[in-house]
């Protein structure tokens, strides 16, 4: 699951047809943020043949050849060639053309398209640091993530980024106020916030392209995001229309901050930062915003240590009461889904799984399998050195839980009602039962009901007998 | 003792806002406190409103604080990492009461925990603690007397209109008596080791572990300096209004605590007892003996231990320990025995020093005192007694006994249990039991009957000791036949009952699941509640069966076999084997009806198979199933049933699917003409064949050794039947097909032990 979240970055790019991509590569910036997307291999072999002018030679890689490296090898060149950065002929590797030129000049310098932003000269008369950037991302970001487990908010996310969620599948709802998350949005909290950034992004490019919007020029913009420098102000002046209606976006999801709308000046937050850096190992947007945090001044490192949940943290026990390590208001919230909470402390929550609580998530389209999969995955230490790290019958309970749900079976058909007698009724019930359609019937209320294939049938057959 | 108030005005820092989940919490979000610099090494988090303790048992400290906590704090939960507590009116009253200073639980609990205590929480425990421990009941040459070292605080009782009508006036005057209060010297408790063989112990375990025990040595440790004052007043009672005065006593705030200065008893004569020498106690026993005898005299109280964790033991050293006469009362003519049996086994007191008094049995010691062992419904039985035991408890009441050891105290009834505690006149009362949970709120009764909660054992840490056997717990899941469902939807909740237990899915669960463990070599307990359902059962499985009806002789008779017969491998008990039948062969228990949502009744049942003789054998597993028919109320029962044990940290596994059951041979009711039968039959009971066992309910397990009871049960009761049924046809039919085994066993006769060692010989 959290695999097929982190490669859609790239997966996406792989799905671009070859003109786009092509102008993609157009611009340096982007050609670096698309290699630092690749996985080492790939960067391996991108840099090995980025200075050459004529095709390579495959077999000629300095590469041990066993089985295991063929495999991880072919893996990476079909990346490769589904991007569109190589080309291969023959067994020789061609890289493509504007991708060459414009990752070289990202690499050797002497860019001249700024695509790797235009930092403001002008002085900022109250300027910001990158305590107040993560603040403002962490405050953004976790509004939204708080909005979707149901949160009490004071200030709700604005109609653009819950008519996002929705497009994104992470929440249903008639209303655009009255949303509630769904079992992708459930998945989605559980990721780290790095896949969640791009998960957004990308719904953010398919609602963008039926808005005829250029992605080219959005990607534009997000990967130049990704290289810019925290803490320094970057001017509008250079960017598109489209990239200029894409800012006032970020801005509420807390990637970049502008002090109003009018400011001719951008800021990125730590979370803009974050896009084209593996940030594999961090888990909460706090955490992120943390280590993003280049100038980790005493006041920062206070604010981790009290901030920052770590990554295993909650506590199962037989009797089924849950004990968390955390302070975090985002995660009480994620475990308010499906846990029972009684007390909290200031580094502990405690709750008990109830089957009413469960079924509340149920209800919500959470399945068992992910209550599971998050009470593992945040397994406090003292659980890991069991096997199973849950306690068998406590997963086994919410499973049962689910299937106790699931016993329901729906059938589509029609309903027959207001027999002029019991004569009626008995006939035409009698005839049902023969031809095997009926599926429920009360002789008392003198109702039955008869499933779809059947209904003409039974239809027919009452009006002959009526006519007579 | 007045309830907690609870929700004291909690000081809420004004700057506290709280965050966006705040509310989730209400009351409870105490993320205001502040977390101590060196949290991580401190064990607890308490709530300062309603008074639970959190303990990280994976703590290096967890031991210790482990317990201190049972000693002031009620256990809730002890599962396998986190365990809870609870601080409540009566566990302080029980803390004051073995010798600890509220002064002195403030500062341990400050110390032990990762946040500050609040004001509410000291102010709590200062209610509760402040006038406990100071007034003391006393029983001196037959007369009992409130004792107190504060003159002031014995005015104050008396000016309590109450306690001022009941004061026994003595020589006319209005003045307290006051005399030389006790000292206390080296008691000894035998079986333990003596005080000075513990400075052996390795030095360097003594020095790992002193710094953690430093700690506690001021606290937990020796508490006699704070108990020598010079002098004690007391005003006498009387005997027969002792009740009354305890019950004011804690309505105003001043319970009263029950001591017996034993060692200085010159007037009731010694009994020649001690423990065998090679008689050697566990730690955990230990343990609770010493918060009973803590100040060299005997507190009265109640020990809680885990069924098969040796409670009896604990009562035989007690009574070794005061060593004057000794009064067992137990629940059932069979434990009488199982009583003096073990006396004789474990200590060194002569048979004819010990007097059995049931209605079977009735017979006197010789000497000059002595040990009497008897049931509650003997002895308190007002009713028709005859010559003997009119005789018996004549001799019982005239007496004063030095200890009365109060078996199962969770099965006895508040208004039984006045009238024993009324007439045998006792110096000391200790109340055993495994279960201190009762459906109503009588357990609390109990606080002032006999006297608070010394002591109660953690399962689970008994079980990792190997103390107690290791058990796997399932829930099997039988789903109704649709048949047997339809009629459900429709019975009475009387014939539910008996619908859901006669389910022909879970006759076959039963069936499959002895079949198996009997391949295995496992004895089988196989318990049912409700009688017309223990006997259908047993008779179409041909196995044996005891119910309260079942004679006595046939009862030991049938035990006996299980016990040594290697072809009779399971029997059937009705609720008379839930409690006090000791049957180490057992390993595997199931359980196909079940007294609501009994959480007491599940431990018991489970307590038969704790004893299992074979626990320490390397990777030995007992057996705990509850069958469940799937879909009725047994199901809301069941989890109900389970909180106790669960939150002793066991965990039943839900079995949906036997795997094998369709290929067992001579599967019963496979065909659906046999489920029918089936079904006409449990339709054709009337209602009072679905409930449970009359007169023998496990709440008030009286009157088990005595039939008279099960007997006056029986009313007429008009049924509806058909005529076949009115004829005998049901059971005499049944009988026929399915001959009890029973009858079988008892045709064998006893000359079955003797052929047994034939069979040996072939």
């Amino acid at each position: 699951m959290q695999q097929a979240f982190r490669s859609s970055v790239i997966e996406y790019l792989e799905s671009l047809p070859e003109p786009v991509v092509s102008r993609l590569y157009q611009v340096p910036a982007t050609c670096l943020a698309v290699f630092r997307l690749l996985p080492e291999l790939g960067q391996y072999l991108v840099l090995s043949i980025l200075f050459l002018n004529q095709p390579f030679k495959m077999a000629d890689l300095p590469i041990k050849s066993t089985a295991k490296s063929r495999v991880a090898l072919d893996l990476v060149r079909r990346r490769l060639r589904a991007l569109s950065i190589i080309r291969e002929h023959g067994g020789f590797a061609q890289i493509h053309k504007s991708f060459r030129r414009n990752f070289r000049i990202a690499l050797t310098g002497g860019d001249t398209s700024r695509s790797f932003g235009v930092p403001s000269n002008s002085l900022d008369k109250s300027p910001v640091d990158s305590q107040f950037l993560a603040a403002h991302a962490k405050r953004h970001w976790e509004s939204i993530l708080h909005y979707m487990v149901g949160t009490d908010l004071s200030d709700v996310p604005n109609d653009g980024v819950l008519m996002l969620l929705r497009h994104a599948g992470l929440m249903e709802g008639k209303n655009l106020h009255s949303m509630s998350i769904t079992q992708a949005g459930f998945q989605f909290l559980l990721q780290d916030v790095h896949t969640q950034l791009w998960a957004l992004l990308l719904q953010y490019l398919s609602i963008s392209q039926q808005l005829q919007m250029d992605p080219v020029d959005i990607l534009h913009f997000i990967f130049m995001l990704g290289s810019m420098q925290l803490g320094q102000g970057y001017s509008l002046t250079d960017l598109s229309p489209t990239q200029t209606n894409m800012l006032e976006d970020l801005c509420d999801y807390g990637i970049v901050y502008k002090r109003s709308k009018s400011s001719r000046r951008f800021y990125p937050t730590p979370l803009a930062i974050m896009l084209t850096t593996d940030a594999g190992t961090l888990v909460s947007p706090s955490a992120a915003v943390d280590a993003a945090n280049t100038a980790p001044d005493q006041k920062t490192e206070l604010t981790s240590i009290s901030d920052a949940a770590p990554a295993h943290f909650v506590l199962l026990e037989t009797n089924y009461r849950v004990y968390a390590y955390t302070s975090s208001p985002l995660q009480i919230a994620i475990l308010n889904l499906f846990v029972h909470l009684k007390s909290r402390f200031p580094n502990l929550v405690s709750g008990v799984i109830t089957r009413d609580s469960v079924r509340s998530a149920l209800a919500h389209g959470i399945t068992a399998e992910q209550i599971i999969l998050y009470l593992t995955v945040h397994a406090h230490p003292q659980m890991l050195r069991n096997d199973p790290v849950l306690p068998g019958t406590i997963a086994d309970q919410i499973k049962l839980w689910q299937l106790e749900k699931e016993r329901m079976t729906t059938t589509q058909g029609y309903l027959f009602k207001d027999f002029s007698g019991p004569r009626e009724y008995e006939i035409a019930a009698r005839y049902a039962t023969e031809i095997g359609v009926l599926t429920w019937q009360n002789p008392k209320l003198r109702v039955f009901f008869v499933n779809e294939a059947g209904n003409s049938q039974v239809v027919d057959f009452i009006n002959r007998r009526l006519k007579k | 003792m007045p309830k907690a108030t609870k929700g004291e005005i909690l000081s809420i820092p004004s700057d506290f806002k709280g965050d966006s989940v705040s509310n989730r919490f209400g009351k409870h979000d105490f993320s205001f406190l502040s977390l101590k610099p060196d949290h991580a090494a401190r064990p607890l988090w308490i709530n300062p409103i309603d008074g639970r303790i959190i303990l990280e048992s994976f703590s290096p400290l967890a031991e210790q604080a482990q317990d201190f906590l049972i000693t002031i704090a009620e256990p809730v939960s002890r599962p396998t990492h986190i365990h809870e507590y609870r601080l409540t009116p009566y566990s302080l009253y029980a803390a004051v009461s073995v010798g600890l200073e509220p002064a002195d639980i403030i500062s341990v609990l400050d110390r032990l925990s990762k946040v500050p205590i609040t004001e509410s929480l000291i102010n709590f425990i200062h209610t509760y603690t402040a006038s406990v421990g100071k007034v003391k009941l006393i029983l001196k040459h037959n007369h009992y007397y409130i004792e107190s070292s504060s003159a002031e605080i014995l005015k104050a009782l008396l000016s309590d209109p109450t306690i001022a009508s009941l004061r026994v006036a003595s020589d006319g005057a209005d003045q307290l008596t006051s005399e030389k209060a006790p000292t206390k010297g080296d008691l000894v408790i035998p079986g333990t080791k003596k005080p000075d063989t513990s400075a052996g112990e390795p030095q360097s375990q003594a020095e790992h572990n002193d710094k953690i025990e430093n700690l506690y040595e001021t606290v937990v440790g020796d508490d006699q300096d704070e108990e020598d004052q010079d002098t004690v007043h007391s005003f006498e009672v009387p005997a027969d209004s002792i009740e009354v005065v305890k019950k004011r006593c804690q309505e105003i705030d001043y319970p009263l605590l029950e001591e017996y200065d034993f060692r200085n008893d010159q007037r009731n004569p010694d009994l020649e007892i001690d423990l065998k020498p090679s008689t050697q106690i566990r730690p955990y026993q230990e343990k609770s003996l010493s918060k009973m005898f803590g100040n060299g005299r005997a507190r009265s109280g109640i020990i809680v231990l885990p069924c098969g964790a040796g409670k009896t033991l604990v009562g035989i050293t007690a009574a070794c320990t005061v060593k004057k006469g000794v009064v067992v009362l137990c629940t059932s003519s069979v434990s009488v025995m199982q009583w003096r049996q073990q006396f004789l086994q474990w200590s060194t007191i002569q048979p004819d020093s010990i007097a059995v008094f049931t209605s079977e049995h009735k017979e006197w010691f010789s000497t000059e005192t002595g040990l009497v062992v008897s049931t509650y419904s003997m002895v308190a039985n007002t009713r028709n007694r005859s010559y003997d035991s009119q005789k018996m408890m004549d001799f019982l009441t005239s007496r004063e006994w030095g200890f009365i050891i109060l078996d199962e105290v969770h099965v006895v009834p508040a208004a039984m249990f006045r009238r024993v505690v009324s007439t045998i006149a006792a110096h000391a009362k200790l109340g055993l039991t495994a279960t201190l949970v009762r459906e109503d709120d009588k357990i609390d009764d109990l606080n002032f009957l006999i006297g608070p909660k010394l002591y109660e054992a953690n399962w689970m840490d008994l079980s990792r000791q190997g103390h107690i056997a290791n058990v796997q717990c399932a829930e099997v899941w039988c789903p109704m036949t649709s048949e047997f469902y339809q009629e459900y939807l429709k019975e009475t909740s009387r014939k539910r009952m008996l619908l859901y237990v006669m389910n022909p899915t879970k006759f076959q669960a039963c069936q499959f699941l002895i079949h198996y463990h009997e391949q295995r070599g496992d004895k089988i307990i196989v318990f049912s509640d409700n009688v017309w359902a223990l006997k259908a059962y047993a008779l179409k499985l041909k196995k044996p069966f005891i119910f309260g009806g079942t004679p006595q002789h046939e009862r030991m008779l049938i035990l006996k076999n299980f016990q040594h017969n290697p072809e009779i491998n399971t029997i059937f008990l009705s609720k008379v084997g839930d409690t006090s039948i000791d049957l180490p062969e057992a390993t595997c228990l199931i359980q196909i009806s079940s007294h609501y949502g009994s959480r007491r009744q599940e431990a018991q049942r489970l307590g038969r198979i704790l004893r299992a003789k074979r626990r320490n054998d390397e990777g030995f597993n007992a057996f705990f199933y509850s069958l469940v028919s799937k879909d009725t109320q047994e199901m809301y029962y069941s989890t109900k049933r389970q909180a106790f044990l669960v939150d002793q940290g066991y965990a039943f596994k839900v079995i949906t699917h036997l795997q094998g059951l369709d290929k067992l041979p001579d599967l019963a009711y496979s065909t659906a003409r046999e489920r029918r039968e089936l079904l006409q039959e449990v339709l054709l009971q009337n209602e009072e064949a679905g409930m449970v066992e009359r007169g023998d309910d496990a709440d008030d397990a009286i009157g088990r050794g005595s039939n008279a009871f099960a007997r006056k049960a029986q009313k007429p009761v008009k049924t509806t039947g058909s005529l076949s049924s009115l004829a005998g046809g049901d059971d005499m039919a049944y009988v026929e097909y399915n001959k009890s085994k029973n009858k079988e066993l008892k045709s064998q006769g006893s000359s079955f032990i003797s052929k047994l060692y034939k069979k040996r010989k072939k």
